[in-house]
């Protein structure tokens, strides 16, 4: 392993650390344009049935007031929030601006663009609204019953799919077990609200600053439904407060961009709380049952899942999102069979769709909580089990049949255990009093990017200025875990100069080169590669024009701090600026280069988690005491953003396993409406998370980095689960464990599986 | 109504509606935009300024409430360019990312610390317990806040370098510069300016702290 690296593996904080701390940051919920209007959404207030009629007499009576729109008076064509590539399979367009069928309460019907938030949100209010109701369907259950209401054309069955994969071997004498994990719908829970800016141009075009994840995708989405040309509309991207997922997706771009299409105006758009809750979209619920079949001694021989996952009223991501659920078991352990059916139905409830992990957390709960079952009923040490199973390093993926590279789950979990003191606490009894103590492991595996199933690939530009700076021009979205300053970090290693001297901006469609964005754990693996290349294609310009000016070949040059310099008489150094000014005199007006990057491969990244928890048996409530993440990623460009990032992953997936849901009630509302009823984990409930790396370069990443964001978060809620059922002796497995469910499983009720679905 | 607020050490008079919130008054009236709205019911405490000591979330305040005391917001935390200790620890801590609850969290633990110079972690914890994060599982924002009190806990950030000091690190030697601008005369046949004509390495010349495309 390379270990003469002077900037890779450092401690950078996120690039605007400044701006943030002093508060001159402008998100986009800050951004305003001059003679900006405001957006006020309407939203069905049933979960399933027919606007009849809309009366906006009152509403546009009220000074102030420009126009209320809805599907009287809006383009009807349907549009899919999820894509990213207008030639993309597995879109679906079953959503549009506004919906005269309603679907879910939270449903777009209406908004009111007025000249002050206020007025729109006051003659929001005036707006009447006749429905005719429909039967609403608000569970998986319900929608697949043979008399189901239909949400859609074409029922409530949005998509169905099955893999099976390798030779089920002989099972005589096998061990079966059987187990049932439901996961819930939950809210994203980035800080900042969904919020979206549009002008409309008076020559028909228009401009859109959005906090989104992929500019690129979301301009093709505005642009076909509006009509316009793609070079029409630019999209920007500004800087955001969190998105986990949550705003990967186009929901209220779309709805925005009309809105000041049709006004020819700038409107802004900024959701409340309650809006970002129930009105854009949610981890998506799921149930997945799982059965194995394993030798007595405890290898694995068969595995068989079956999920289901609730859409909700569209579909947005989640046909994709389902068949990515079957792609995580066998990155993890070798199975010689694996069979996997899904089922997505839609439903009367808040849209489902991407999600930190996309599949991942679902699948990986229910298959490292059933892990833990398998052990208990060979009487086998959670971790022994796993260290039987487990893939090693340039193993196959028995699903996908692509190479899961230099895979270091194993090790994860090996120096984990010692890290954790695994089997002395393991060994420890649970207690009988009114506090137990239980430790739980699981392991989760998640990818780097979308080789294999997309043209993965990424575009960039890298100039230096005439002072030997550099500028870094790439379609960044930084959800604000440092992909600004990841580039910066990878351009600065390769060019031998401090990162603070390389500059980069964000994406915006009118100049920065087209990229994906921020999804499916690319932007280190793809783009970041991608920046390392265009870096070295930069350094060998220099070391062309310095082989001029130095009179050496290129091949006796080097680069470091900011000069190149003959290797073997390092005093013979000329500094970037003066090769960069010399060169202009010898009409060679601009040291830069450009390049797209196609991506070679797609190996897996790890994480194995181990969780210690305290159950109070009187009160049901879990308090999470010790938390180890060991992380498997290839190199930390970042080591300080690494570490953070994965203690921030922590606290999302203990929420997902102990206290988060959004559930509706049999009106189809959301039992939630703000943080006050919907609780994220808060500093005094969280334990100080320890971070251990495992680092290796054999991957195709820069400097051999791999993903981070996404797999962060993956087994978390199993590895919670896992020490909770360990502390009481139970098989919960319908997260999140509330502490209704734990008292009731203490008091020995019988607790239907999978009953939150 | 007329309002007289006094805002990180500034006396501003303001018509404000009588149910405009401090922090509409702060953000769109004063343009003091680093405070966040976040749930605008009290619960994430992304708006979270002091008051008279106090640490307050801006949204359950009304303006008119606010009359006539001292409010403190994130802008005025720094004083003649110099960022508060706090702050300081922030970045070098790594307790940033999105930055979202930044603000907010600044603030409550500026309010603890004028109350209790030397908190104990627990302390800490529940000082900013109103103060939810979804990116940092507070590990990094709670050592922040003990090293602002003097408490080292664990190893630092790299700071950003401030523009133009790395502007001289990169040398030319002089040799090998008058070498290379003879080069450049012979092909040209006109004598360089620039680096050539000042005897030595340039020095740094255009380097602004806004890098081009990139703030």
């Amino acid at each position: 392993m390379t270990e003469d690296l002077q900037y890779v593996g450092g401690n950078y904080p996120v690039h605007d650390v400044a701006q943030k701390v002093t508060g001159e940051l402008v998100y986009g919920s800050d951004f305003s344009v001059p003679g900006m209007l405001h957006a006020k959404l309407i939203l069905s207030t049933i979960p399933h049935g027919v606007v009849k009629r809309i009366d906006t007499s009152r509403a546009e009576a009220l000074p102030g007031v420009i126009k209320v729109f809805s599907h009287e008076n809006a383009p009807m064509d349907g549009f899919s929030r999820a894509r990213i590539h207008p030639g993309q399979d597995m879109s679906f367009y079953d959503e549009t601006l506004f919906s005269e069928h309603v679907r879910f309460v939270g449903d777009r019907v209406a908004a009111v663009v007025a000249t002050s938030r206020a007025t729109a949100e006051k003659a929001a209010a005036l707006v009447e609204i006749e429905y005719e109701e429909l039967p609403a369907v608000l569970t998986v259950d319900e929608a697949l019953a043979p008399d189901a209401p239909a949400i859609h054309d074409g029922g409530n069955l949005l998509f169905e799919h099955e893999i099976e994969k390798g030779e089920r071997p002989d099972l005589e004498g096998a061990v079966v077990v059987s187990s049932c994990v439901s996961t819930p719908r939950i809210h994203h829970a980035a800080l900042e609200p969904h919020v979206c800016v549009a002008q409309g141009h008076s020559t028909g075009g228009m401009t859109v600053w959005t906090t989104s994840q992929g500019v690129y995708a979301a301009r093709t989405v505005i642009a076909e439904l509006l009509g316009l040309e793609y070079h029409r509309v630019r999209v920007i991207k500004l800087p955001m407060g969190g998105s986990f997922g949550g705003k990967t997706e186009y929901i209220i771009e779309p709805v925005c961009a009309f809105l000041a299409h049709a006004t020819r105006r700038a409107v802004k758009l900024l959701l409340d709380r309650e809006e970002c809750m129930i009105a854009t979209m949610v981890r998506p619920a799921t149930r997945t049952t799982v059965r194995t079949a394993c030798t007595p001694d405890g290898r694995l021989l068969d595995f068989g899942a079956a999920s289901t996952l609730d859409s909700g009223g569209f579909a947005a991501s989640t046909p994709d999102y389902s068949i990515h659920m079957c792609k995580k078991v066998t990155k993890i352990y070798r199975v010689p069979h694996y069979r996997h059916e899904g089922r997505v139905v839609y439903t009367n409830t808040p849209v489902g769709g991407a999600a930190r992990g996309w599949g991942a957390p679902e699948m990986i709960a229910a298959s490292e909580v059933h892990m833990d079952r398998v052990a208990a009923a060979l009487r086998l040490d959670p971790v022994e089990l796993r260290l039987k199973n487990m893939v090693e390093p340039h193993d196959t993926d028995l699903v996908t049949g692509l190479p899961l590279g230099d895979a270091r789950v194993r090790e994860c979990l090996e120096r984990g255990s010692v890290a954790f003191d695994w089997a002395a606490r393991r060994a420890r009894p649970a207690g009988r009093g009114r506090i137990r103590r239980g430790v739980g492991v699981a392991a989760g595996a998640h990818k780097n990017g979308m080789y294999g199933a997309f043209p993965e690939a990424s575009n960039a530009s890298l100039k230096m200025n005439e002072d030997g700076t550099f500028v870094l021009n790439a379609s960044l979205h930084d959800t604000g875990c440092g992909v600004v300053t990841t580039m910066r970090v990878i351009v600065a290693e390769v060019l031998g100069v401090h990162p603070d001297l390389v500059a980069a901006g964000e994406a915006d469609t009118a100049t920065t080169p087209f990229d994906y964005g921020t999804y499916g754990s690319r932007v280190t693996y793809v783009v970041g590669e991608c920046a390392r290349i265009v870096a070295e294609k930069v350094k060998d310009r220099l070391l062309t024009a310095a082989a001029d000016l130095l009179q050496e070949p290129v091949e006796r040059l080097g680069v470091a701090d900011g000069a190149v310099h003959v290797r073997d008489d390092r005093e013979r150094a000329i500094a970037y600026r003066d090769i960069a000014r010399l060169s202009q005199m010898r009409h060679v007006p601009s040291i830069a280069a450009s390049t797209t990057y196609y991506a070679v491969s797609n190996p897996a990244s790890y994480s194995v988690q181990f969780a210690e928890v305290e159950v109070d048996c009187a009160t049901g409530l879990v308090a999470v005491t010790d938390f180890l993440a060991v992380a498997d990623v290839g190199r930390a460009i970042n080591r300080g953003m690494v570490e953070a990032q994965y203690q921030g992953a922590v606290q999302m997936g203990i929420g997902y396993a102990l206290y988060e849901h959004l559930d509706v009630d049999e009106k189809g509302r959301a039992g939630v409406d703000g943080f006050k009823n919907y609780h994220i984990v808060n500093a005094p409930d969280m334990p100080d998370v320890q971070v251990l790396l495992v680092e290796h370069e054999g991957d195709d990443g820069p400097f051999g980095a791999k993903s981070v964001g996404e797999i962060a978060t993956v087994p978390t809620a199993a590895a919670v689960v896992n020490a909770v059922n360990n502390a009481l002796g139970t098989e919960l497995g319908d997260l999140p464990l509330t502490p209704e469910r734990i008292i009731a499983a203490l008091h020995g009720e019988e607790v239907a599986a999978c009953s939150s679905c | 109504m007329q309002l007289v607020l006094t805002v990180n050490g500034t006396t501003y008079e303001v018509e404000a509606r009588p149910t405009a919130r401090l922090l509409d008054v702060l953000r769109d009236q004063l343009g003091l935009t680093g405070t966040k709205e976040g749930c605008a019911e009290g619960e994430c405490g992304a708006c979270t300024v002091i008051v008279d000591g106090r640490a307050v979330d801006s949204c359950m305040m009304l303006a008119v409430q606010a009359r006539g005391k001292e409010i403190l917001t994130v802008e005025g935390l720094a004083q003649d360019g110099e960022l508060d200790v706090l702050q300081q620890k922030f970045v070098e801590y790594g307790a940033v990312q999105c930055g979202y609850c930044t603000p907010g969290m600044l603030m409550s633990a500026k309010a603890l610390l004028m109350g209790n110079p030397v908190p104990s972690e627990q302390d800490i914890r529940v000082a900013l317990a109103g103060n939810l994060c979804r990116c940092t599982g507070y590990t990094a924002i709670v050592a922040a806040v003990k090293a602002a009190s003097g408490q080292d806990t664990r190893p630092l950030m790299e700071m950003p370098v401030e523009p133009g000091e790395l502007a001289a690190e990169a040398v030319t030697d002089p040799d090998t510069l008058a070498a290379a601008c003879g080069i450049v005369e012979a092909e040209t046949g006109q004598p360089p300016g620039g680096p050539c004509s000042s005897g030595g390495s340039s020095e740094m010349l255009g380097f602004h702290s806004a890098p081009e495309g990139g703030e």
